[in-house]
């Protein structure tokens, strides 16, 4: 669980989550939003070509505006398995670790293409590529306690005591 | 400790708090939406208490999709109807307004407060100096059921605002000189706080206004504070009002900002004012005073989408719907309207859209090839009068009676 490895995809700057998942899909069932998964984005057809794994690498301030946790939720489903980012706005960055999503912050600009295999440390932050490591910033405990539950809402039932 | 801090160690029960610090905060009050509630919904049963923390302290608003434009969002509606029956929470099912506005009007917002919604632009209610934070749908479904949040400490950004705002500079041109010069990430994770005497000269709607787009610069967020200036904050940047200018935000960043002088000529095909950014009475006030003497421009559609029915009741007793009619612009139900691209006027490839929203991102109002410029309502105005895009106070004042 610790160690990820997968496919690269290489995003920009400021992938907003109306090109993560647009409002037209904001009403649909949950089921239905992996197909939708970055259709608004410089590859609109990535929910067809994504395979379970695949990891999504990006600039700075990835998933900023909307607080839809519909835009996570879309990834999750479609196969993506980790988002590598050099900045994450924050409510999407919560609402990936809350639904189970790990996200990690790291500038990876120039040393990563689309379509390349590369593997996740989430414990220790380490992306391992064909030629260098980088070092990402590690998790804080509180996130990690969130991760290691399983999510937020396996967290509040450990925590409230419900069986 | 600076004021935010004071407020989140007083919600967490500690005598100091300091920045970088995680903390479990009491919540004063949750709202979520028809995009939001539904799945908040399914989490907060995934949790599997029987009861709701404070049944009073949770609000569901039907907003974004009302009158349903999808069966989809009827089903939303009747999932959050069901969850509202059955757990005897606070429901607004009809056309009320925009949950921000709706909370200020009904909710008595009071400094200190801490607000969580799932919705990102709760920071709204910064402007009645309480402390509004957007989250998702599974962390607003864990603070229905535990009445708390965990959050950690943020850096106070505050912004020291002095002078007075030219006639036609609005709460609108304020923020958006401010994102332009932070980035649409330069307060990501922070709290950007507005102090000093110039705040005196800021009505209740323009702080709304503010704060609403405090996350546009990514900020956690967006609180108005007193006149003096804060001690022990992180950073702290002068505001002086009357420097400010009119401006327009450009395809497709809320941070791409330009003064509207330089954008004059670009023709537009739709103007929009309304929202919770811009959708108060006061920001029809600008509308009409233009709309008073001026007709829209043949080529554009106006549509004006108060952000409550309370407002848009005063409109009506002031006789302004009659005027804004009667000039050629189409008021539409209470809501959010088109500015998350699901309905009620949705952009073709072909459209220019003005509009007094708050995001302009590629595809957000339907098309992806799409212009959206984010403005104020003084500018919107006179830019569906012209047909270009207009700075405000280029149209001449009085004259001719529509």
């Amino acid at each position: 669980m610790s160690i990820l490895r997968g496919r690269a995809w290489v995003f920009g700057n400021n992938v907003d989550t109306d090109q993560i998942l647009p409002g037209y899909a904001m009403a649909e069932e949950v089921a239905n939003l992996p197909k939708f998964a970055m259709a608004g984005s410089s590859v609109p057809d990535f929910a067809a070509k994504v395979q379970e794994g695949d990891i999504i690498i990006a600039g700075k301030n990835f998933g900023c505006g909307s607080s839809r946790e519909q835009a996570p939720v879309a990834l999750k489903g479609a196969g993506v398995g980790l988002v590598i980012a050099g900045s994450f706005a924050r409510i999407f960055r919560r609402n990936a670790i809350n639904i189970g999503l790990p996200v990690l912050v790291a500038e990876t600009a120039g040393h990563i293409q689309s379509g390349d295999i590369i593997e996740a440390n989430l414990e220790t932050g380490e992306i391992i590529l064909k030629d260098a490591v980088l070092k990402g910033k590690p998790l804080s405990a509180n996130t990690l306690e969130t991760i290691r539950a399983g999510g937020l809402i396996n967290r509040v039932r450990q925590e409230l005591g419900v069986n | 400790m600076n004021f935010i801090e004071r407020y989140l160690a007083k919600a967490a029960g500690l005598d100091s708090v300091q920045p970088g610090q995680d903390i479990r905060c009491k919540v004063d009050l949750t709202m979520a939406h028809d995009v939001t509630a539904p799945m908040a919904v399914e989490q907060f049963e995934q949790i599997g208490v029987s009861r709701v923390f404070d049944r009073n302290k949770i609000v569901f608003v039907i907003d974004h999709i009302f009158p349903a434009a999808t069966v989809q969002a009827r089903n939303a509606y009747w999932k959050m109807k069901d969850f509202a029956a059955k757990y005897g929470i606070v429901f607004y099912e009809k056309g009320e307004g925009v949950c921000h506005q709706l909370l200020a009007e009904r909710h008595r917002l009071q400094p200190g407060q801490i607000l969580i919604g799932a919705d990102s632009h709760t920071c709204t209610a910064g402007a009645y100096g309480a402390i509004g934070i957007g989250v998702g749908s599974t962390e607003l479904a864990a603070a229905m059921a535990t009445g708390t949040i965990d959050l950690e400490v943020p850096e106070v950004m505050q912004i020291y605002v002095t002078g007075k705002p030219a006639a036609f500079v609005c709460g609108k041109d304020v923020i958006l000189t401010l994102i332009k010069r932070f980035g649409t990430d330069g307060l990501t994770d922070k709290a950007v706080v507005f102090t000093g005497p110039g705040i005196q000269t800021l009505s209740d709607e323009d702080r709304m206004t503010i704060c609403n787009m405090g996350i546009e610069a990514g900020a956690m967020i967006a609180c108005f504070g007193g006149s003096e200036l804060e001690a022990e904050v992180a950073e702290t940047v002068p505001l002086a009002l009357e420097t400010l200018v009119p401006v327009v935000a450009c395809p497709h960043s809320p941070a791409n900002v330009k003064p509207a002088s330089e954008l004059e000529d670009i023709a537009v095909t739709q103007v929009v004012v309304g929202s919770c950014t811009n959708g108060r009475l006061g920001d029809f006030k600008r509308v009409v005073d233009v709309l008073k003497f001026h007709k829209v421009h043949p080529d554009v559609n106006l549509l004006l989408i108060p952000a409550s029915k309370t407002i848009l009741g005063e409109m009506e007793k002031l006789g302004w719907c009659e005027i804004l009619r009667n000039a050629g612009a189409v008021i539409t139900n209470p809501g959010c309207g088109p500015c998350f691209g699901a309905h009620q006027g949705l952009a073709a490839e072909r459209d220019t859209v003005l509009s007094t929203t708050n995001r302009n991102f590629l595809g957000r109002m339907g098309h992806r090839n799409a212009k959206i410029y984010l403005a104020s309502p003084a500018t919107a105005a006179e830019t569906a009068v012209r047909g270009v895009i207009t700075a405000p106070g280029t149209l001449p004042a009085g004259g001719k009676e529509a």
